[in-house]
């Protein structure tokens, strides 16, 4: 049972990066409705490996929310902007190495992390994952912080009617 | 019903901008944007009042929720000087002709401020990072409030742009601390911390935090959407930016620093450098002051003339963070709160000179001690107080600053070499600060033919900026008034 956990683990990992590495740089491919399903495929991997966490609730979250309203919206929008295949850019050489030499040098730093590290040692965090703890949680312990996306949520809302409408003269 | 009580302040600011948009959207639709203004100020500005009442009455000392709400007698103060920013950010856009969409435009200052507020409350990552979206948020679209103007919606654009990165990097920072130390509170986080030495990820989680505050605060070289949100975004918009969120969001750095990072502060002294956060501020610090200043020099706007002044400021601020003790900390909050004061003001006369003449460049500011004299002289008490001439406010800032870096304890004067730099570059500063007054004050022959008529002045701004210069005056000829709370309500916060 631990032997499977470990390699759906691996799976799911290796089929998260494999497809998020496809969304930016596909080489078969250079349409956004390609890169978008791929994101799609990336969100449901990430799922998986939440519910590999035991994080129930957060994975069905990101299939519903994710996966299905924010990508079928992102869908729509390509289609109504009617969007080319993306012209390749030209990429400065000298932000390429700044890139690389900042990415490699983070990686380093996260490699050499994973090899001192044992299996089991480090800060463990207590968090609940089911459905009905997690609603719990929000109404006992996180009730401030969920107020207060409320009131983010007012502002997002306000600021996107008023963006988005025509001033009338 | 205890978070009720002690968030009460916070939420009768909710209910007042909720109220404002209320009476606007139903009650005052088709009438004339000036009376719009005045009524909705009117309301935002009573609620204002009713909350610094609140703030600067009570004395409980509560944390809530593990360090998500802390309240105690230093976070009321600051509170209130946000909220005091506030009210002379409401009044002196009342006379604005920027937009039709006033009840929108006074409840997101109210909500931005409620943001703000929510901020200076935290010790908890997961609400400073809620309170800092929110507040970031607000101000993204009151960048881009003028439609009319193009250049507002690229400004708000750009902003919005590097702000989210900005947003990215604090969340990367932020989430490799909790999964080192396993908690989101700064306390625990310090004590999760403790005794693992300078790991490498650490480092990483210091870079990346400082890189997010880094674009709020705008320190060199993280600074390049200041100029452009200030100068295209709508003036009083532009004030709010540069005052009450910078007042939010350099108080919470210092709590991140001071608190969360404590045990990881390296040195930045003087050839004795050691690796942490203090290097890597000084960096931030000495980058922001030099090019700051020496920007601010070739500027033909007043209103990026201001901006990269302060990109100059958050230089001298990031100095009394690195102080790294009460008196830093106190240092740091009367600096921003009288550079505040005088930024605010400063921008409400640009707003004023900006309706009457069509734009913000220095020449139009030429014989403005004929066309308005009040106006003129106030405009004098605000730049010679960002200058820091005493007896004004600015003065005693950075006095207090340059003395709380200079003596902080274990430093052994190994920060003298930023305060030196400080004090050079400030007397940079007088040339850009003397160079607009000149324009306003000796004004050239060839100018004075368009220098003989008086400039209107509305009755409002007009009010708040003389308001402003008082209080300019006053916290300079009196600094104890404001350091002697901040210096009680921090002992008694340790």
């Amino acid at each position: 049972m631990e032997n499977a956990q470990a390699y759906l683990f691996y799976v799911f990992a290796a089929l998260a990066v494999i497809c998020a590495i496809m969304v930016v740089a596909n080489p078969f491919s250079r349409s956004p409705v390609t890169s978008a399903m791929f994101l799609v495929l990336t969100m449901g991997c990430l799922a998986g490996l939440f519910t590999l966490l035991h994080a129930f609730f957060l994975a069905a979250v990101q299939i519903l929310v994710y996966a299905g309203a924010v990508m079928v919206l992102f869908l729509f929008v390509i289609m109504l902007l009617d969007l080319k295949e993306e012209q390749r850019r030209q990429v400065k050489s000298l932000s390429l190495v700044a890139g690389l030499v900042s990415v490699g040098a983070i990686l380093a730093i996260f490699v050499r992390s994973l090899i001192a590290t044992k299996p089991g040692e480090g800060a463990l965090a207590n968090v609940e994952g089911s459905t009905s703890k997690l609603g719990k949680l929000l109404f006992t312990q996180y009730l401030l912080p969920f107020e207060i996306v409320s009131v983010l949520l007012l502002v997002a809302m306000v600021g996107v009617v008023l963006l988005s409408k025509k001033d009338l003269k | 019903m205890e978070v009720l009580k002690l968030a009460a302040p916070e939420t009768v600011l909710v209910v007042i901008a909720l109220a404002v948009l209320a009476v606007d959207l139903l009650a005052l639709r088709g009438q004339p944007v000036s009376m719009r203004f005045g009524i909705g100020a009117a309301v935002a500005g009573l609620g204002c009042a009713a909350t610094m009442l609140m703030l600067l009455g009570r004395h409980a000392h509560a944390n809530l929720f593990d360090g998500m709400l802390v309240v105690d007698p230093l976070t009321n103060v600051v509170k209130a000087a946000i909220v005091l920013l506030t009210l002379f950010t409401v009044l002196i856009s009342t006379a604005g002709k920027f937009t039709e969409h006033v009840g929108e435009y006074l409840a997101l200052i109210l909500l931005a401020t409620v943001g703000m507020m929510f901020l200076v409350s935290a010790e908890d990552l997961l609400m400073i990072f809620i309170s800092l979206e929110l507040l970031s948020l607000s101000l993204y679209v009151l960048t881009a409030f003028n439609k009319r103007n193009i250049k507002s919606a690229e400004a708000a654009l750009k902003y919005f742009l590097f702000g989210g990165m900005a947003a990215a990097f604090t969340l990367f920072g932020l989430s490799l601390l909790y999964g080192m130390s396993g908690s989101t509170n700064l306390h625990r986080i310090a004590e999760g911390l403790a005794g693992k030495g300078m790991d490498p990820l650490l480092i990483v989680a210091v870079v990346t935090t400082l890189i997010g505050f880094g674009f709020k605060v705008a320190a060199v070289p993280f600074h390049l959407w200041a100029p452009d949100a200030y100068e295209g975004a709508p003036t009083p918009s532009a004030a709010f930016i540069a005052t009450g969120s910078k007042v939010a969001s350099f108080f919470i750095l210092a709590k991140i620093m001071m608190i969360g990072f404590a045990g990881a502060e390296g040195s930045a002294a003087w050839r004795t450098f050691i690796s942490g956060w203090m290097p890597a501020m000084a960096l931030l610090a000495a980058l922001s002051m030099v090019l700051g200043n020496l920007t601010a020099i070739a500027q033909t706007s007043l209103k990026r003339l201001l901006a990269y002044s302060a990109i100059a400021h958050g230089g001298y601020m990031l100095l009394a963070v690195m102080a790294n003790n009460e008196a830093g900390m106190a240092g740091l909050l009367y600096y921003v709160i009288t550079y505040g004061l005088a930024t605010l003001g400063a921008f409400g006369v640009v707003q004023v000179v900006e309706d009457a003449t069509g734009n913000d460049s220095i020449i139009s500011f030429t014989g403005l001690s004929r066309r308005a004299p009040a106006l003129s002289l106030c405009l004098l008490v605000f730049l010679l107080s960002l200058g820091g001439i005493p007896p004004l406010a600015g003065f005693f800032g950075k006095f207090f600053v340059f003395s709380a870096a200079v003596g902080a304890d274990g430093n052994h004067l190994g920060l003298l070499w930023l305060v030196i730099l400080a004090i050079a570059m400030s007397a940079v500063s007088f040339y850009y600060y003397l160079r607009v007054l000149k324009a306003a004050y000796v004004a050239d022959g060839a100018d004075v033919t368009q220098a003989t008529n008086m400039m209107a002045v509305p009755v409002a701004t007009l009010a708040a900026l003389v308001l402003l210069a008082f209080l300019v005056v006053i916290l300079g000829c009196a600094p104890a008034l404001l350091m002697g709370l901040l210096q009680a309500g921090d002992q008694v916060g340790h």
